[in-house]
């Protein structure tokens, strides 16, 4: 429980007002720090939620598709440019990211992770690397700006750490193929 | 058994979740960024030009009400703009060209308007114009000098502005075709000059028949 303690008290800290300015103001920083860090809250907040509603995850998300699913469709959803420029001017669009990144995808991801078969896995590790690579390629090479709150340069940096995520989840999907963890533990 | 069932049932409420809100958030699939969904916006609400003063390259002083009667085909720049706004008033200059003579200045006036009045003064403007051929009487380039009409006629418009520390903005274009009577009619793709073209004159035409 230790851990949800501190989910809580980072998913506050991200929500100050002054962390959410300085969060925001960098395009790369909004999408590749402040989202995950809410996933991240989300995760480390999910066994409190767990204990309070062990019906809830054991009925409604036995195999771990349905919580995958919808973490992978927040995570889509936070990666349009609209979303991001809303998120910066429309207060109810930066509540509902608030709400969905730590609750909708975090803590899904958490209760999924562990019940999903090995393919399963494999699936979502090249999907959401081949995703990020999309990404990376149509912020990096759109010769248009696409949120308006942003630079065309912000918007490549952007562009950049989606190159970056890809190649590490890759990486890691690789690595998982060889190397038996049970042999470690 | 049961649980299969409900597992099934999560997956397809998460997956109608989730299409409802791609749905909601891009308009219906159709605006994945909010320059498009402006635009899109903009067509439908049709604002009304505010009332602004101008001061063209020539130093006169103007209301935009000026122009009452004649469509304006608008765009927005500064005049220290090294990218952007030398391409957008490049395709303007071929779009007041391939508009045939008949038409302009008669029933159509081309209208560049500067969001730097404090740089942009009458003087640079009337240089900044001959870059362009820009006669500065069928096609004028005007600063609006009260920040705040000038900030009320780019909220109206949805033109966005942010300045950089070098002196720069970075901002959004495109061209925007005033009607007659003021109203906004059509926001075109600076970049599809034949499209812009084409739609200027069948616009004109139909006016013409009327």
């Amino acid at each position: 429980m230790k851990q949800a303690a501190y989910g809580l008290v980072l998913y506050i800290f991200l929500m100050l007002p002054p962390v959410t300015a300085l969060a925001e103001s960098i395009m790369a920083i909004h999408m590749h720090m402040q989202m995950p860090l809410f996933v991240i809250a989300g995760m480390l907040m999910t066994p409190f939620f767990q204990k309070k509603f062990p019906n809830l995850f054991s009925k409604w998300n036995s195999n771990g598709i349905p919580g995958i699913i919808l973490f992978m469709i927040i995570v889509l959803y936070w990666m349009l440019p609209r979303t991001m420029d809303e998120a910066l001017t429309i207060p109810a669009v930066e509540i509902f990211k608030f709400v969905s990144l730590p609750f909708l995808a975090g803590v899904p991801l958490r209760d999924s992770w562990k019940k999903l078969e090995t393919r399963v896995k494999n699936i979502i590790y090249i999907s959401l690397s081949a995703i990020f690579g999309f990404m990376a390629w149509l912020y990096i090479a759109s010769p248009n700006q696409l949120c308006n709150n942003y630079l065309i340069v912000e918007q490549k940096t952007l562009g950049w750490g989606f190159v970056f995520l890809a190649a590490c989840i890759f990486i890691y999907f690789i690595q998982t193929l060889f190397i038996d963890e049970t042999e470690y533990e | 058994m049961i649980k299969k069932k409900s597992n099934r049932l999560a997956v397809s409420i998460v997956i109608l979740f989730g299409f409802t809100l791609f749905f909601i958030g891009t308009d219906g699939f159709q605006a994945y960024t909010v320059e498009t969904a402006r635009i899109n916006k903009l067509m439908k609400e049709n604002p009304v030009f505010p009332d602004v003063t101008l001061e063209d390259s020539k130093e006169r002083v103007y209301p935009f009400t000026a122009f009452e009667g004649k469509y304006v085909m608008i765009t927005f720049i500064y005049t220290e703009c090294t990218d952007v706004c030398l391409e957008l008033e490049m395709n303007m200059a071929q779009v007041y060209n391939n508009i045939p003579d008949k038409y302009i200045g008669e029933d159509i006036v081309f209208l560049s308007i500067s969001f730097d009045p404090e740089r942009d003064d009458p003087a640079t403007l009337e240089k900044y114009r001959f870059y362009f051929n820009s006669d500065g009487e069928t096609w004028r380039m005007a600063r609006i000098q009260d920040q705040v009409e000038l900030d009320h006629l780019l909220d109206e418009f949805g033109v966005i502005v942010i300045p950089d520390n070098n002196g720069n903005f970075q901002h959004n274009s495109a061209f925007y075709l005033v009607d007659p009577n003021g109203i906004l009619v059509e926001v075109m793709d600076y970049t599809e000059i034949e499209a812009a073209t084409e739609k200027v004159i069948s616009i004109l035409e139909t006016e013409e028949g009327e």
